[in-house]
């Protein structure tokens, strides 16, 4: 641009402010880099909406799943990464089933969950479950509440799992340590308080 | 001139053609051309940037004069498209066509090594001395007429049928028009009104169907399939089998000496059959008996005993009386016809949309398919014309027209490609749900409105300007309504950016379509090929769209590819006026590529003649001896026989084995023999 525009006002500069999606804003290796951690051809979308239309998160929340796929089409990487959105798939595989392309949409978030991470840029909740993860071999561990509920249904009060068995936590514990999940999530929390 | 050019060493003339850049752009010319000149046999190495052009052919032609050439050789594109140019050209050089060979250095190389400009250059070095050292033992080949059978055949009487067995039969050729169904019409006589002239379907294809049915020239046979065809162009054997109708035409009972009698239509049978099935012209939606017609407008108007669920009661008998029209212990017949050429007209079925689980079709009852809509809306279907709820018998004012129904999906169940008519006939319902019941209201969800044709486009502006409302989001997902069974409807409207769920009272499935279940049977009867979706493979894309690549068999309709009424009826008339070319010259050039036996050496013992394909082969007695002989125009030069011959003994005119050895060895060895 030849001239800056310019507002005497902060906030009206911000608000007014040219919003222009423009080639220079594109990252040329974000769409490679999605595609590749996540085996899917994100290229392929034609933007029907089936994903977003299949998506129970959609109509409870502001998260498109359409539009994340559009911006790794466009190579949109800092405007996929920074939306808060990214974290609300429920990984459910309803667009991934009905995508009339056969693309993977859900693995194209995970894959931006991937980058995103990365980049530091992660809710906390997700860092709390690495943690329980790393301590219980559970993102969700068992509570008294389902363990009364279990019990009244007949069942065993802890599941076959790290919950019965915690010998196997140890295991577990090694994997997260091998990608350094547990201490990047113990960092990024630290920093925070 | 035969024996001269025998004797000779041969003098090969070689032509490199750049196509513009479409060779020259990934091919070093120079270094094919120097090449070239090293080559033994060649006398001449050329190059021009379009051979195909008239000065490109005058090259060929001034230089077998000239250099006194026994062979030209054309580096350029595939065979398929220049072959008969540079045979022209070499014919008009004074040289016999077949001594032309082609080097194919686009469509095998330069189109596919793009990026590979030296790796493209060897290559093409590599066809180039196969190509010479192929051209150097050509020989003189002559090329036979047959004369041509002056009839033709239509198989499949729809609209493409139809329109192609009357293009025919009105330029003098005997057409035989065949059709499995008891009446022709085919999909189109379903339809209640067509895009976007919106006029009535059946008004305009009657007098067609009447026409089809009166036309002298025009020998039609309903309820009738195709059991076997044998022979070629010209002269194709066709056996038919026409099923078992169990009635009478007035014709066929004046054969049995049943004068006055046969079938008249009157409908006395039908009224007291006990059976009731449902009608798959109504798709379903409606009875019919045991013996049936499928609509009051069928052509021809015979009633049709479906064995499958006759109990054989006899009451129809007792009620046709004297007319002596039913016959439940009639057996299929067949006749075999003799035509020169056919023309296939199989159509196309909806794909079965239930597959995708995620619409409900078949398990929600307010899901329909567009061609139940049609009948619903047809005032001669089911409900005459009025349209109601399948659930409870209602009147719906709130229909969703879900497009893209299984097309365009690559996800294995539905179809790859667009369908092509879904767009246009949803605009059409839409508006006819708008004219039949006052404030109802549409909804199209759609993900590009493909308003292609002529007044398509205006249609579509039409339909928005009634007040369809068009939401751009494929259908992720319907639901029903357990206790009103309406349909919910769940997609993304992109253009909101937000999930929408509408409840509607009906929802019509836009279906894909796809060729239908015999389709496959037929392509393989007439050795026509199929492309990767399964529709017939046309001989050219763009240039010979009616054709197949069996001399003699043409397409027309969606059995080609999904098309919409005017192009079906064009492609109809395209393939009519291709088939009768041959009939109306009235003989055919065969490519003199057939087997020959060399009785020296032939030891008789019959194997080929089994493992031909065409039968044209027999084992003969010729002086004392057992040899085998080809009836040439049965064979097609494939080589099954020449390649299987234990003791060599059948020599492929154009194929044979030291022409062959000789392009191994080229390209093996560097063209050293």
């Amino acid at each position: 641009m030849a001239k800056a525009k310019g507002y005497s006002d902060e906030n009206l500069s911000v608000r007014l402010a040219d919003r222009y999606y423009r080639t220079e804003d594109a990252s040329p290796d974000f769409l490679k880099n999605v595609e590749k951690i996540g085996m899917t051809i994100a290229h392929m979308c034609y933007q029907c909406g089936t994903c977003t239309g299949s998506c129970p998160s959609a109509p409870r929340s502001s998260y498109r799943i359409r539009k994340f796929v559009r911006r790794a089409v466009l190579g949109l990487e800092n405007d996929a990464l920074t939306d808060p959105d990214l974290w609300l798939c429920t990984t459910c595989y309803s667009c991934t089933d009905r995508c009339p392309r056969d693309i993977a949409p859900t693995d194209i978030i995970m894959a931006m969950r991937n980058l995103a991470f990365k980049r530091e840029i992660v809710p906390r909740n997700f860092l709390n479950t690495v943690q329980f993860i790393y301590k219980t071999g559970h993102g969700v561990p068992n509570n008294d509440v389902n363990r009364a509920a279990r019990v009244r249904l007949g069942l065993e009060a802890e599941p076959e799992t790290t919950a019965k068995y915690a010998e196997f936590i140890p295991g577990i514990q090694k994997i997260l340590d091998h990608y350094g999940l547990k201490d990047k999530a113990d960092e990024i929390l630290a920093e925070g308080q | 001139m035969v024996d001269e050019t025998k004797s000779q060493k041969p003098r090969v003339g070689v032509y490199i053609c750049h196509c513009g850049t479409n060779i020259a752009g990934s091919i070093d010319i120079k270094e094919l051309q120097d090449f070239a000149q090293t080559i033994p046999n060649v006398v001449l190495a050329d190059e021009y940037q379009y051979m195909c052009s008239t000065p490109g052919q005058k090259k060929i032609e001034d230089a077998i004069k000239e250099h006194g050439l026994t062979g030209i050789v054309v580096a350029a594109c595939s065979p398929r498209l220049h072959e008969p140019t540079f045979r022209t050209a070499s014919k008009e050089g004074g040289l016999n066509p077949f001594r032309f060979e082609m080097a194919n250095i686009r469509e095998q190389n330069s189109w596919v090594h793009m990026h590979d400009r030296q790796g493209a250059t060897d290559k093409a070095k590599d066809a180039l001395k196969m190509a010479v050292a192929k051209a150097s033992l050509l020989e003189d080949l002559f090329p036979k007429s047959v004369p041509v059978e002056h009839s033709a055949m239509v198989v499949g009487a729809g609209v493409g049928g139809i329109q192609a067995a009357l293009d025919l039969a009105s330029s003098g050729i005997k057409t035989y028009l065949i059709e499995k169904a008891p009446t022709i019409g085919g999909r189109m006589s379903q339809l209640d009104k067509t895009f976007p002239t919106l006029d009535c379907s059946q008004c305009i294809l009657t007098p067609k169907m009447v026409d089809v049915g009166r036309h002298p020239n025009i020998e039609l046979m309903t309820y009738t399939e195709v059991e076997k065809v044998e022979g070629y162009i010209g002269n194709f054997d066709i056996t038919l089998r026409k099923k078992a109708r169990g009635v009478l035409t007035p014709t066929e009972a004046e054969t049995r000496g049943i004068v006055g009698g046969g079938c008249n239509g009157c409908g006395d049978c039908e009224q007291v059959c006990p059976v009731i099935k449902p009608n798959p012209f109504e798709m379903g939606m409606a009875p019919r008996k045991a013996i049936y017609i499928y609509h009051p407008q069928v052509v021809p108007l015979i009633y049709t005993v479906d064995f499958d669920s006759c109990v054989k009661c006899g009451l129809c008998v007792e009620a046709c009386g004297e007319k002596k029209a039913i016959d439940l212990e009639q057996e299929d017949e067949f006749v075999t016809v003799k035509v020169g050429t056919a023309v296939l007209a199989v159509g196309y079925e909806l794909f079965p949309v239930e597959k995708k689980t995620e619409w409900g079709y078949k398990r929600y009852d307010n899901v329909i398919t567009s061609l139940e809509f049609e009948r619903l809306i047809c005032a001669s279907g089911p409900t005459g014309g009025k349209v109601i709820r399948p659930s409870d018998g209602e009147t719906p004012k709130k229909i969703g027209f879900v497009l893209c129904a299984g097309s365009r999906d690559n996800t294995g169940i539905g179809k790859p490609y667009c369908s092509r008519f879904c767009c246009m006939y949803s605009l059409k319902h839409a508006h006819q749900l708008h004219e039949k019941i006052p404030g109802s209201q549409s909804y199209l969800f759609y993900m590009d409105i493909r308003s292609f044709g002529k007044m398509y486009e205006e249609f579509y502006y039409r339909i928005q300007d009634e007040g369809a409302k068009f939401i751009r989001g494929r259908v992720a997902k319907i639901e029903e309504d357990p206790i009103t069974k309406n349909p919910h409807v769940l997609t993304e409207d992109t253009l909101l950016g937000q999930p929408v769920d509408i409840e509607l009272d009906m929802v019509v499935l836009a279906s894909a379509v796809q060729p239908t279940e015999e389709t496959n049977h037929v392509r393989h009867l007439f050795g026509v090929s199929q492309s990767m979706d399964g529709w017939l493979l046309e001989a050219h894309p763009k240039l010979n769209p009616c054709g197949t690549t069996t001399a003699g068999v043409f397409l027309a309709g969606v059995c080609q590819g999904p098309k919409d009424i005017p192009d079906t009826v064009a492609q109809a008339e395209g393939a009519a006026a291709a088939a009768s070319i041959p009939i109306h010259v009235g003989e055919v050039e065969l490519e003199p590529y057939f087997a020959m036996c060399i009785e020296e050496k032939c030891a008789g013992c019959g194997m080929c003649v089994n493992l031909c394909p065409y039968s044209a082969l027999d084992l003969v007695e010729k002086n004392g001896r057992t040899v085998m002989q080809v009836t040439e125009a049965k064979c097609k030069g494939c080589g099954t026989c020449g390649g299987f011959c234990p003791g060599g003994a059948i020599w492929m005119q154009h194929f044979a084995t030291p022409q062959i050895v000789a392009q191994i060895d080229a390209f093996l060895l560097g063209g050293e023999q």
